[in-house]
């Protein structure tokens, strides 16, 4: 290549980047998708999850008995971090009734002469109903009844035994004989903005992200300009492209390194393998991201029906990426084509390597995935370049 | 004068039959407004069915360590692998060989159990089981806790009974639990996450989809307008509830039509809990439909070209979800986003639709989701009306203009060539 040339591409180049420039500033939907919408998202997920884990969910209290021994019961319930007794009903019909209102995730029946029984050493029932349609709130109100239960009946029996003559360790040791010790790795406070935010934030981006790439492409045929763009780019597909999305890919970067900074700078969530791996993360997450958008409008050369299946992937992905339920325990017909989500494999990176903080050998398959989505348009660059010069809109 | 009240009616009464027309005709001869207004609402739901068809979690793999080695810890690890919750794939040497599984992914979680383990019982010294999991989705965590809390209250019902040297049943039955106690899981029975999640999910797809059709069809009219109006100005289009109610009334014979399919055909297929009475369904739904068309129509207006509806709506799904207090708890749910919530119909929608569906509620206990999407409905009604009202004016003000500017033209003498 002579001189001449190389200036004369750089020129090119140059007035193809003024282009791409006029064209995203006089659409002020670039930056509502670039800068405005993420935003919002990191804002409203992380104060939305602020406290980490829901506490004092309303729960309803049947007490039939109303001694001294279940009014004590109430209090230690009520003394439970995660629920709150919010009322108390006169019988389960009203609490049921309760229930279907939302007011209450779950109610504690204890039937009449509960007390009676427990110290003629009857063996009375109580019972605890839990609303999962609310599975969440369900689960927690669950675990917090049941611990309750457990004690009420280790408390009746600690009375029996202390009666006996037993010593409190002695009592101890016979009531739970073997114990468990539980260790949620690396999230010991079971904290439910650390689990969800970390993909919800860079799930949004990625759903933006292929949404954008689609719409800078197809709205050149939209607008009929194709044919000066591919023009002004000499011919060269990989030019027109490249200069179409690095300025995207800029934003997004930035983007993406706001996200990073919010949840491993500022929120101190855990990042075990240091904030550079997660850069380089999210840097190839946005490019496997904008590969996924080309090979959309590749394969879908119209610009809504780009765009919709752009929406789609990137709003299934979230629930395909295994964070909120686990691709082993999915329909099998769904578990394959979890890999053909980005997110997916950045879910993989981020647990092998921002969590729990393996090497990278467990994790070098997940970077791979993403370089080959960012790589994939690359196949399709002849078919991108006929569509482009040969399709018309259709609305 | 009476018969002019009938031409009146007769008049508003065609112009909304041509109106009415004219938008069924460009849902059907759009493929864009196809796609949202019909295949998304078919397509959607099933999809999102089949990944959480499954509805729980069930033998998440895990390795033990047994440095115990006894009869009571091989009774123990039994008991586990029995459960439905858990399976256990490899019984590990140490402790760093059971860390290599985790991290290859072929576990997600380690039961530890020491060597003094069957010692410290026969002491009657409380036993210590460490149970270690993944936290990559705590799904597993839940189910490797799940296994070894009721393995470990089983176990020590059996030992208690054993040491106590009861002589009758009813004292062995006494000293396993002094107090008995059951759990009752009202309205979703197997905890399953498609009977939880689906039902949200299903009432977002339709309010999503029927905004994206509605601000597509409004792009679309803008664009193919000659001075980019929503509402053009010929014959037909003069009256205001006229323009609001034909279009409404063409999205909502749609929106039936779609709601029967997703909220009644839906939960058939993927056999969700559905005790609810078809009647209040109706009744209460008829509020969140009309609320949703007339938002819809209301946002439209902001729309300028087709494509972007999908740039702004869609993003939005995920906030709505988890604002409409479903999948996070709604008692947990900030002030703020609260009463941000409560500006969209899904909100309300949602948590109606799911009481009435899944718990089997009647109108009476959905009566405050009920009045507000009432209020909802005529405040955008009203929305709807005053920003259509705006556009017929802006539309009015445009052409009168562009014709004032033709005729000082013409009459200046100064024609185009073509003109000549």
């Amino acid at each position: 290549m002579t001189r001449k040339e190389i200036i004369e591409n750089i020129k090119r180049t140059a007035r193809l980047y003024r282009r791409e420039f006029y064209r995203m500033a006089e659409r002020p939907v670039y930056w509502f998708a670039m800068v405005f919408a993420p935003l919002l998202c990191y804002v409203f997920f992380t104060t939305l999850m602020q406290n980490g884990m829901p506490e004092s969910l309303p729960v309803g209290l049947v007490d039939m008995d109303n001694t001294v021994t279940t009014r004590n019961l109430a209090r230690t319930l009520d003394a439970f971090q995660q629920v709150e007794i919010k009322q108390r009903f006169p019988n389960v019909t009203d609490a049921r009734r309760a229930m279907q209102r939302g007011e209450i995730y779950a109610y504690f029946y204890i039937p009449k002469g509960t007390t009676h029984k427990a110290n003629r050493q009857e063996q009375p029932n109580i019972s605890f109903y839990v609303n999962y349609t609310y599975l969440m709130a369900g689960s927690l109100a669950y675990r917090d009844m049941r611990t309750m239960s457990e004690l009420a009946s280790g408390a009746a029996q600690r009375k029996v035994l202390l009666a006996k003559g037993a010593t409190e360790d002695q009592a101890m040791a016979f009531l739970r004989p073997i114990v468990i010790d539980s260790h949620s790795l690396n999230n010991p406070w079971l904290n439910y903005s650390v689990y969800l935010c970390n993909i919800l934030l860079p799930g949004i981006l990625i759903l933006l992200i292929s949404i954008l790439t689609v719409y800078g492409i197809g709205t050149e045929i939209k607008d009929g300009e194709a044919h000066e763009w591919m023009e002004l780019a000499g011919g060269n597909i990989v030019r027109a492209l490249g200069v179409k999305l690095i300025p995207q890919f800029v934003v997004f970067w930035f983007m993406g390194l706001a996200y990073i900074v919010l949840l491993y700078g500022y929120l101190n969530f855990p990042c075990h393998c240091g904030i550079p791996t997660m850069i380089v993360a999210m840097t190839l997450m946005i490019t496997a991201a904008q590969g996924l958008g080309v090979v959309f409008f590749a394969l879908l050369p119209s610009l809504r029906m780009g765009m919709s299946f752009s929406s789609l992937w990137g709003v299934l992905a979230i629930s395909m990426s295994g964070m909120s339920y686990p691709v082993i325990a999915m329909h099998p017909a769904v578990q394959g084509l979890s890999y053909l989500f980005p997110l997916r494999h950045y879910f993989l990176i981020y647990v092998n390597s921002a969590l729990n903080g393996y090497p990278w050998q467990y994790v070098w398959t997940a970077f791979l995935a993403l370089l080959l989505f960012a790589l994939a348009p690359l196949f399709f660059l002849k078919k991108i370049k006929y569509s482009v010069l040969n399709y018309t809109y259709v609305p | 004068m009476k018969f002019f009240y009938l031409r009146y009616w007769r008049e508003s009464l065609n112009d909304w039959l041509f109106i009415f027309n004219r938008e069924v005709r460009q849902i059907f001869h759009d493929g864009g407004a196809l796609l949202f207004f019909i295949f998304l609402p078919l397509g959607y739901p099933i999809l999102y069915g089949l990944i959480y068809t499954t509805e729980s979690v069930h033998n998440v793999p895990i390795v033990v360590i047994d440095e115990d080695r006894s009869a009571t810890s091989r009774e123990y690890l039994g008991k586990v692998d029995a459960t439905p919750d858990v399976r256990i794939v490899m019984d590990c040497p140490n402790m760093e060989e059971a860390k290599e599984m985790l991290r290859r992914r072929e576990a997600y979680g380690i039961v530890y159990i020491p060597r003094s383990f069957d010692h410290d019982l026969a002491e009657h010294k409380a036993a210590h089981v460490a149970v270690y999991s993944d936290m990559s989705s705590l799904l597993y965590y839940k189910s490797v806790l799940t296994a070894n809390t009721n393995v470990s209250l089983d176990m020590n019902a059996d030992i208690k009974v054993r040491l106590s040297g009861n002589y009758t049943n009813k004292q062995d039955e006494t000293a396993r639990q002094a107090i008995a106690y059951e759990s009752v899981n009202q309205y979703n029975p197997q905890a399953g996450m498609a009977s939880f999640i689906l039902p949200a999910v299903l009432i977002l797809i339709l309010q999503q989809s029927f905004l994206l059709g509605i601000g597509l069809l409004a792009g679309t009219a803008r664009e193919g307008n000659k001075q980019h109006d929503l509402v053009p100005v010929e014959r037909h289009h003069h009256g205001l509830l006229r323009i609001v109610f034909a279009k409404s009334s063409v999205y909502l014979l749609i929106y039936f039509v779609q709601s029967v399919y997703c909220l009644g055909v839906v939960p058939r297929i993927f056999e969700l809990p559905q005790i609810g009475n078809p009647f209040t369904m109706f009744f209460f739904l008829t509020p969140f439909m009309i609320s949703v068309v007339f938002f819809g129509m209301t946002l439209s207006t902001l729309i300028r070209e087709r494509e972007n509806v999908i740039l702004v709506i869609v993003f939005t799904s995920l906030i709505l979800l988890f604002i409409s207090g479903i999948s996070w708890p709604g008692a947990a749910v900030p002030k703020f986003w609260k009463a941000i919530s409560y500006l969209f119909p899904s909100t309300f929608g949602v948590n109606g639709f799911v009481r009435i569906n899944t718990m089997g509620a009647d109108l009476l206990a959905v009566r405050r989701e009920w009045d507000s999407l009432w209020i909802l409905t005529a405040f955008y009604f009203f929305t709807a009306c005053i920003c259509y009202r705006f556009k017929i004016i802006r539309a009015r003000i445009k052409t009168y203009k562009a014709y004032r500017e033709e005729r000082s033209r013409r009459s200046q003498g100064i024609l185009t060539a073509s003109e000549e």
